[in-house]
């Protein structure tokens, strides 16, 4: 069975191809869904990819949370399909209510663009089932504004609930601290690099998987979160497509 | 010096029938857009 993977393109992004090209090695087929569309073409699972969309000028992903595309993507969420938003991607997944908390400006203010260590806390979700061993992944980061915040009763709630799926960490596996650790890039409360919202259908991270899927880019640590996310998208195909989802 | 905060003015030129509808749009806008209440806050300021 073929497993159509949506790659969202907003006028900025610039991760889109590394999404086209890591569904592909997870053997998925990359479909690409263009922002002015509100139908997701029938695909079977979701992306929205790294960049700045709309130039991120007033703050990142609001714009795009306004975007015809996310209609269609929140109806698709709705009804329970799997949508992964990476940095750019997991900032409009904020903006737009779809997953908690919001991202702020890096702590230490600085754009911040190297590999750090993520923890996956959970292994059996739509988005880290093919990860396998919990051991720490190196992936690489690249944003401003990753400081996940959230109000304490949101935050006591995401981790009572097991939402939290990817902390920052050392090589070690060992949490990393506040922004005085350079563990953590970006200063983000509880160390979180991803959460997914409470249905676990929708999950946004600020490190960027599908730019470590294969040796040759220096790590295929991210391949196992993409090979998640066409798994979760083919058992949802194997349970028969529902009718096109969103609005016309 | 401390206790430092920088904010954001955004003034808007808003066509509608009534002082109050204007403000209506403005107030949608300034919490819909302009601000995220999950870490800002948004007043409006403006004809009554």
């Amino acid at each position: 069975v073929t497993v159509r993977i949506g790659v969202v393109i907003f006028p900025g992004s610039n991760r889109d191809i590394d999404a086209v090209n890591a569904v592909e090695v997870a053997g998925g087929e990359a479909v690409r869904l263009w922002h002015e569309q509100a139908s997701l073409d029938g695909v079977d699972a979701v992306i929205l990819p790294g960049g700045f969309a709309y130039g991120d000028y007033l703050r990142a992903g609001v714009i795009a949370r306004f975007s015809p595309v996310m209609r269609g993507v929140s109806a698709f969420a709705a009804d329970g399909g799997h949508v992964l938003g990476i940095c750019n991607g997991f900032q409009v997944l904020a903006e737009a209510g779809l997953v908690p908390g919001v991202l702020m400006r890096n702590r230490g203010l600085r754009f911040v663009a190297r590999e750090v260590h993520v923890r996956p806390e959970r292994l059996d979700t739509p988005f880290t089932r093919a990860i396998g061993a919990r051991r720490p992944l190196r992936l690489p980061v690249a944003h401003g504004e990753g400081c996940w915040y959230a109000d304490s009763a949101t935050a006591e709630q995401v981790e009572r609930d097991g939402q939290v799926l990817f902390r920052y960490a050392h090589e070690d596996g060992t949490v990393a601290g506040g922004e005085e650790d350079r563990a953590n890039p970006n200063g983000s409360l509880r160390a979180v690099a991803g959460v997914s919202n409470a249905a676990g259908n929708v999950a946004g991270l600020m490190p960027h998987p599908e730019t470590a899927v294969e040796g040759v880019l220096g790590s295929d640590d991210g391949l196992g979160i993409i090979r998640s996310l066409v798994e979760s998208a083919r058992e949802r195909v194997s349970r028969g497509r529902p009718a096109l989802v969103g609005a016309r | 010096v401390s206790g430092v905060r920088v904010g954001r003015r955004i003034e808007l030129t808003v066509d509608a029938d009534s002082a109050a509808a204007a403000r209506a749009v403005v107030e949608r806008l300034a919490g819909d857009l302009f601000s995220n209440p999950l870490i800002e806050q948004a007043s409006v300021e403006g004809p009554a």
